[in-house]
């Protein structure tokens, strides 16, 4: 039978198979597998075991089509559940005649051949054999060894007791010994001190901590350093940036344009925690769902912003549910990396390969994640929402303060509110006219017309104190406003009114009236005095297109002032509309008033150069001739010759309307009007409201001022609705299956039922004792932060696919230990650095390069290129120039031109990079501006992430780039100058003194006379250079910002500026 | 040498050549055991640098100089001649064409689907007889030394998954890019020069750029070196190549001779195999600085190469100039150079920024592949050419006779590819009479990639990278096909 007619629906394939096999390979078949039979017993070597000899074997050839994966999987067999191979006959325990996976593997007839041709896979002889005795042993599964929650075993034997300082030496000499090695001697204390440092603060002790650390002869002198170290506000920085490119932090949202994303509190956070030691278990439930806990705090609610740091894009054009699904799937996959140590993302098109974790299962748990608030599209703001606002830390209990004095202050606003009614009245039956009329501003009035006169066909109006009118046949007039009847502008009825409103350019005045607008979408003159036959020059109060505005203009339209609101008035409803101008003949001196309030306005013209004065008059509803609009109702026109103040135009809008109900008999006042003039009374005549308005607007002030110089927190919300997501075929967003609420997968402990279906319950099972992954996964990334790789090498992937760890008892006593401790991570880190293990010298022996080349079995200590971050960090702290302040937004060192601008978008606010001055130049790297199109560029070549995606292991390459980042660019010369100025100043007299004191700086130990020679060397040639050289010294040090101490001799400074560039480019020095 | 020191030796050759590690580094080893530098011959390079058990075939190309047109150029007004669409000026996209396939949402708001017949003109070139617009006219020039591809489809409508789509295969970020794959495969034939390149070419016209990013061209899963080098139009051409203000050679010179005595005594006291790899790594930095400033110098370059490449070579870091850069690269064993040239995204005014864009890069393109085929590169060296995606024959926006917009169009457009073993001369593809769909011979994205292997000496199928635990491929999992047709 042909192996491709092997089907799904054909369940019964072993015994037709079997039978084709027989008629072909008649007796061989049978003789070989006795033949292995006979050898597995025979020799009888160590004992198969499932999860170490056989799993590897069957995942590299057999699961991509006999796995969990569903949709790929031939015959319906699956070589993964023992129960389905004995089933279907792959397997018979004890019988390899029976079992048709032998058979297959070893039949030569390419038909029924296994794996099949097309795989392109072909197993060893040895690999056959392990699976025969396998079979033979009786085809035990295990699970695999990660899903099974760790255990605290027993501490191993071993032969060199004296060695061991804590448990974990146990395991690592067990397994030293069992393999012919000897650990390598302790350290000496200068490189221990130099270790410990930069493995607890991520920054080389001073020369003087070194110095007393190598003096302390106090039998704790070890445990005192690392507990200072423990202490240090850096410990909780050094540690903060591992678990950041976890977080995929970054400063900006990712994709398309790139632009600024405020979210730095949340990496101020996970420093503070980590200083703070907070116990893992809250730092995983505060980023996991800190806006879901009860009276969450902002600091939870900033911890939330973990799930807020993903990639996100404001692309045109972008389909939003596309980006919602990558959204959600992205959170999923970094939660599932971060604390499962899972490849989730398998899951995504088809069930995992590999792992137990089905499709559904990976929507399932995406659903977790997908149920927020979040829009597709990120705005191209700093702050997407959901955000809150974050004081400053100094500000926060004021902050918190403020907000209950406000609330406090409103609500006895309020309550007098209730009680001032008796007040109002005996007001209203008292002077109220006079009191409320009193308040219109009457200084620099200069022209005022009521517009109220209602049926006579005169127009009155005063003019500088004289009366005026203008007789028009025709008027026309509605109901008014703030009087019984009110203008309204029809056809022919042109008001004029010769000698009003002439001003000059550099004269202040305002002007306004309370106007009714016909419909939407008007644009014309409200009043103007502008003569639209030369140029325009004049001024009007102009309507565009319903939004108020004004025209000063010399020339139209490039000597002129045009600025309108940004918001059209309602048509149909009286608004008062009043503009003032500063004289200044800027556009900023102009502002539009609605109803009192100041509007947010576009600038449309900006130049006014010359005169404004016309001699045409002043006209309603159009100008001289032309931007006529009919229908337009205008009551209580004023002009004055000043800038009213804000205070003024609304005490101006509040009296004129006010003074037109009192006027009116109390018993023909509306409710409604009622409680307007209530309210104008309160505001404006009741001493206690005025006091408690007083508060409010002082409360504000203050508030708005913390509010300049607080942060904002991207923040977790979730939607109302219960958490789901569907199922996607092949993960595209558009073919969607069924619905699935939030699950955690069925392989891994099942969620307690009291748990919440959320994120926060989801983050608690996370941290149950039977969970076997959240411990272990962890304590795997602190051992890699020190020894360079993980017991599980493969830190993301603890699934079937990871690397088998080489150290397995130890990793799960140091899980356990780690949970049972309280997830207390500065405890955990001291017990791994106060090991003998831990303790030992790098230097290594061909014996132990031949067997333990990678240094897996911790022969010998930790020896490799430091991160990126702590490359440059290193030169400016070795230096003195490294700048100490914790936290804060991020800052913009010297990178070179045109990093950003060639990849970044016009219009991009991350288009151009503009270096700080300053401290802002000698922060530690972490605190660097990340713009995830273009990384930081020095950092990105010394294989810092992208920060697009979830990374919990960078790649350590040594490049010829990097040597270049190091050798030139401007940080690192600027540290070695800054560096040997102080040398110079106070590191001795002689040469040989001052290289020592450069050694001990940044190797943090003296040159031995063999070095000292090559150094002292280098440096003659390089101070003969210079001698000679004096305007290169001078160009050489005239790198980087910080000014050279006065007296330095220029060539001197030079020679060892380079010697000390020398000295930090030493592999010493790069390397932990 | 004392005998520890050789085991070391021994032990970083033995672990090179066993896992093709770093590959720079490898170079570097060779020279500091007296080996000379690697042959230039295909089969030394790729038994020196390349993967075991590479190439699958014999290869054709050598060499990649791939020029992308950021923003996807509109095929109806270059290539994919529609003289039907002016009876349907103004008319409505028939609801038969589109078949309800979705748009981005930039257009998918509008009440209409104006057809825009494209306002150039066409004429015949070439014995196949290919239309080429009249904005091109040294295209015309060399219809027979290209092999056009009129069917191409991709899976994405938008700039940020597409361009990403079409440099890794796929529409997610964090894959390695083409490359990076060819790094990956054939290593480095330069120990001076970075295998794989990029420079990001300036347009003429701005108007309307998009967002490109490093990762583009970085190595996702596969080791860092193999990561695009950034290459600029600027005083360092490398990031950080030159020396310091005050540092010249010299200096540089007798610091690094510091460095390395002071290295060689770490390494007898600690034995750490890394340390002599660093050592080579900073003797690589140093010939560097002096191989690059050559390699952009193009003073030297003769009076007939600016009549090749046109008046625009004068400009630091336009396309002309890049694409001169490309083929002194390619001269000196740069494996792969990867040209991004923006501005090709006309959603409206295209009459008003689509000679500009053809202007930028019409003669250079011309003149490239003029000049590699008089300097015998050709043969070895592919040359692509395209976009992301195509254009929709409807207008956006405003629709007149002389000027119309285009929105994105993923499910044809046209590309091109010169030399490096692909059939010159050649016309592969059909679309329907509004270029809206295909109707013979689709490519897509991974059918494309998979031919650009194959030219390579790659069985795509073969070639592979283990990660998370799969064999993953640039042409992902979904069934691909090398099209034969494109291969001469």
């Amino acid at each position: 039978m042909s192996r491709t007619g092997i089907t799904r629906r054909e369940r019964k394939w072993t015994k037709r198979t079997e039978l084709a096999l027989r008629a072909s390979l008649p007796g061989l078949v049978a003789s070989l597998a006795v033949c292995l039979a006979a050898t597995a017993r025979a020799d009888d070597p160590a004992p198969v075991e499932f999860n170490r000899d056989i799993r590897p074997i069957l995942m590299e050839n057999c699961f991509a089509c006999h796995g969990p994966d569903s949709a790929s999987r031939k015959a319906d067999l699956r070589l993964d559940m023992r129960e389905n191979a004995i089933e279907l006959g792959a397997i018979t325990p004890g019988d390899l005649d029976a079992s048709e996976m032998i058979q297959r593997l070893i039949t030569d007839d390419p038909e029924s051949q296994m794996p099949p041709k097309s795989a392109k896979k072909v197993l060893t002889a040895e690999q056959i054999d392990l699976l025969s005795r396998w079979v033979m042993a009786g085809a035990e599964y295990q699970p695999l060894w990660s899903f099974i929650p760790p255990k605290r075993g027993e501490l191993p034997a071993v032969k060199n007791e004296g060695w061991v300082r804590t448990p974990i030496d146990q395991f690592i000499l067990a397994k030293l010994e069992a393999n012919g090695l000897t650990p390598a001697p302790e350290a000496d204390r200068r490189t221990l001190a130099r270790r410990l440092s930069l493995d607890l603060t991520g920054l080389p002790p001073t020369v003087a901590e070194v110095e007393q650390f190598v003096a302390d002869t106090s039998p704790d002198y070890y445990e005192k350093y690392v507990d200072r170290l423990l202490d240090s506000p850096r410990w909780g920085e050094h540690r903060g940036r591992y678990w950041l490119d976890a977080a995929r932090y970054a400063d900006t949202h990712g994709i398309h344009f790139d632009n600024y994303r405020e979210i730095w509190a949340y990496r101020d956070w996970v420093i503070k925690a980590f200083n703070a030691n907070m116990p893992f278990d809250q730092f995983t439930v505060e980023q996991l769902a800190g806006d879901l806990l009860p009276n969450r705090t902002i600091d939870q609610q900033i911890a939330s912003g973990f799930n807020r740091c993903n990639i996100t894009t404001n692309e045109g054009g972008a389909i939003n549910e596309e980006y919602l699904v990558l959204y959600a799937r992205d959170r999923t996959e970094t939660t599932a990396q971060t604390w499962l140590g899972l490849t989730a993302g398998c899951a995504v098109c088809h069930d995992h390969k590999f792992d137990p974790l089905s499709q559904k299962e990976f929507y399932a748990m995406s659903a977790f994640f997908n149920n927020t608030v979040q829009n597709a599209m990120d705005g191209n703001i700093k702050d997407t929402p959901p955000a809150v606002f974050v004081p400053p830390s100094e500000d926060r209990d004021r902050w918190d303060a403020l907000i209950a004095d406000l609330a406090d202050t409103k609500a006895r606003i309020e309550t007098r509110k209730a009680e001032a009614r008796p007040d109002f009245t005996a007001w209203l039956s008292g002077a109220a006219l006079e009191t409320v009329k009193a308040q219109v501003p009457v200084d620099s009035l200069r022209f005022h017309a009521p517009l109220d006169e209602g049926k006579d066909a005169e127009i009155h109006w005063t003019i500088d104190g004289q009366g005026g009118s203008q007789t028009v046949p025709s008027l026309s007039w509605e109901p008014g406003f703030i009087a019984p009847q009110a203008y309204k502008s029809t056809a022919g009825n042109v008001v004029q009114a010769p000698a009003a409103g002439d001003f000059e350019k550099d004269q202040p005045f305002s002007y306004g009236a309370w106007i009714k607008l016909p419909k939407d979408g008007i644009t014309g003159a409200a009043f103007a005095r502008m003569d639209d036959g030369h140029d325009f020059r004049g001024w009007d109060l102009w309507i565009e297109n319903g939004r108020p505005g004004t025209h000063i203009i010399n020339k139209w339209p490039e000597d002129a002032l045009k600025v309108v609101s940004n918001t059209p008035i309602k048509p149909g409803e009286w608004t008062h509309v009043f503009i003032t101008y500063d004289g200044t003949a800027k556009a900023a001196g102009v502002k539009i008033y609605v109803n009192g309030q100041a509007q947010p306005t576009s600038v449309q013209a900006d130049v006014l150069k010359s005169t404004i004065k016309t001699d045409t008059p002043l006209k309603l509803a159009q100008r001289s001739t032309t931007s006529r609009i009919n229908d337009i109702a205008l009551q209580d026109l004023r002009i004055y010759g000043r800038a009213l103040s804000g205070i003024d135009v609304a005490a101006l809008k509040a009296a004129t309307r006010a003074a037109s109900l009192v006027a009116k008999p109390a018993d023909q006042r509306t409710q409604a009007e009622n409680d307007e003039l209530f309210t104008g009374w309160i505001n404006t005549q009741d001493g206690p409201t005025k006091e408690l308005n007083a508060k409010v607007a002082a409360l504000l002030t203050e508030q708005n001022a913390i509010k300049s110089k607080g942060t904002v927190a991207h923040v977790m919300q979730e939607k109302g609705d219960e958490a789901m997501a569907y199922i996607l075929f092949r993960g595209d967003y558009d073919k969607r299956r069924d619905e699935v609420t939030a699950e955690t997968p069925a392989f891994l402990p099942p969620m307690a039922p009291d748990l919440p279906k959320n994120r926060l319950g989801f983050a608690k099972w996370l941290l149950t004792p039977e969970h076997p992954l959240t411990a272990r996964v962890t304590v795997n990334r602190f051992w890699q932060q020190l020894f360079g790789a993980g017991i599980v090498r493969t830190s993301g992937d603890f699934g079937v696919t990871g690397e088998a760890p080489s150290h397995q008892e130890l990793l799960d006593w140091m899980a356990v230990e780690f949970r049972e401790s309280g997830w207390d991570i500065k405890k955990f880190f001291k017990l791994l650095v106060t090991s003998a293990a831990y303790r030992q010298s790098a230097v290594t022996t061909p014996e132990k390069l031949e067997k333990d080349e990678a240094n897996r079995l911790i022969s010998r200590g930790p020896r490799f290129r430091m991160d990126a971050e702590m490359v440059r960090d290193y030169a400016l702290a070795a230096s003195g120039l490294l700048v100490s302040k914790v936290g804060g937004p991020s800052v913009r060192p010297y990178q070179p031109d045109g990093v950003w601008e060639a990849v970044a978008m016009i219009g991009s606010n991350t288009r151009d990079y503009k270096a700080d001055t300053g401290d802002a130049l000698y922060r530690r790297s972490m605190y660097t501006f990340w713009k995830r199109a273009a990384p930081p560029a020095s950092m990105d070549i010394f294989n810092a992430p992208s920060r697009e995606t979830c990374t919990v292991r960078r790649e350590r390459t040594n490049t010829p780039l990097q040597a270049l980042v190091t050798l030139n660019d401007p940080q690192f010369i600027e540290a070695a100058r800054y560096m040997s100025q102080s040398i110079l100043k106070d590191g001795g007299t002689t040469p040989e003194e001052r290289i020592d004191s450069l050694a001990l700086r940044v190797l943090c130990r003296q040159l031995r006379p063999e070095e000292m020679a090559i150094a002292k060397a280098s440096l003659d040639d390089l101070l003969a250079y210079y001698n000679g050289h004096e305007n290169e010294a001078v160009e050489l040090l005239n790198v980087g910002e910080f000014k050279t101490a006065p007296g330095m001799e220029s060539s001197t400074l030079a020679a060892w500026t380079m010697l000390a560039n020398e000295v930090l480019n030493l592999d010493e020095a790069l390397n932990k | 040498m004392n005998p520890f020191e050789e085991f070391a030796l021994n032990e970083t050759r033995r672990q090179f050549f066993a896992r093709g590690k770093s590959v720079v580094g490898a170079a570097a080893l060779a020279s500091l055991m007296g080996g000379s530098r690697l042959g230039s011959g295909l089969a030394a390079a790729a038994e020196a640098t390349g993967l075991p058990g590479l190439a699958h075939f014999a290869p054709k190309a050598r060499h990649v100089i791939y020029l992308h047109m950021v923003g996807g150029p509109s095929q109806m007004d270059l290539y994919d001649y529609k003289p039907e669409m002016e009876k349907f000026y103004d008319k409505d996209l028939p609801d038969s064409i589109r078949m309800g396939q979705r748009l981005t949402t930039m257009t998918s708001g509008q009440n209409r689907f104006p057809v825009a017949p494209s306002k150039y003109k066409f004429a015949q070139y070439g014995q196949q007889g290919m239309w080429i617009s009249e904005m091109l006219p040294y295209m015309t020039r060399m219809a027979d030394d290209v092999c056009f591809i009129r069917s191409m489809k991709t899976d994405a409508i938008n700039h940020e998954p597409a361009i990403t789509m079409m440099q890794t295969g796929n529409q997610i970020t964090g894959r390695p890019c083409l490359g990076s794959w060819t790094s990956y495969g054939l290593g480095s034939e330069n120990d001076n020069l970075p295998t794989f390149v990029v420079m990001v070419a300036k347009p003429s016209n701005t108007e309307q750029v998009q967002a490109i990013s490093a990762r583009l061209w970085s190595s996702g899963y596969l080791s860092g070196e193999h990561a695009g080098v950034a290459f600029r139009a600027s005083a360092d051409p490398i990031l950080y190549l030159n020396n310091p203000p005050g540092v010249p050679s010299e200096i540089r010179r007798r610091t690094l001779d510091g460095m390395k005595a002071l290295n060689e005594l770490t390494y007898q006291q600690v034995g750490d195999p890394e340390t002599h790899t660093r050592i080579q790594q900073y003797e690589l930095a140093y010939r560097m600085q002096a191989s690059i400033p050559d390699l952009a110098d193009i003073a030297s370059e003769p009076e007939s190469t600016h009549a090749l490449y046109g008046p625009d070579l004068k400009k630091p870091g336009s396309f002309a100039h890049t694409a001169l850069l490309a083929r002194r690269m390619v001269e000196r064993g740069v494996r792969f150079v990867q040209i991004y040239h923006n501005n090709w995204d006309h959603h409206g005014n295209l009459a008003g920024r689509m000679p500009d864009q053809c202007r930028d890069v019409d003669q250079p393109c011309w003149g490239l592949i003029q000049d590699l085929k008089s300097r015998g590169l050709l043969d070895e060296t592919l040359v692509i050419w395209g976009g992301e995606f195509g254009r929709t024959i409807y207008s956006q926006g405003g629709l007149s006779h002389e000027n119309y917009g285009r929105d994105h169009h993923p499910r044809c457009f046209t590309m091109w590819m010169a030399g490096g073993g692909c059939k010159a001369g050649s016309v592969l593809g059909e679309t329907d009479d509004f270029s809206y769909n295909i109707t013979k011979d689709p490519v897509h994205v991974h059918d494309f990639h998979a031919t650009v292997l194959q030219l390579l000496g790659f069985d795509h199928l073969k070639f592979t990278y283990r990660y998370q635990g799969l064999d993953q491929r640039l042409t992902g999992v979904e069934p691909a096909k090398v099209i034969k047709e494109l291969i001469a």
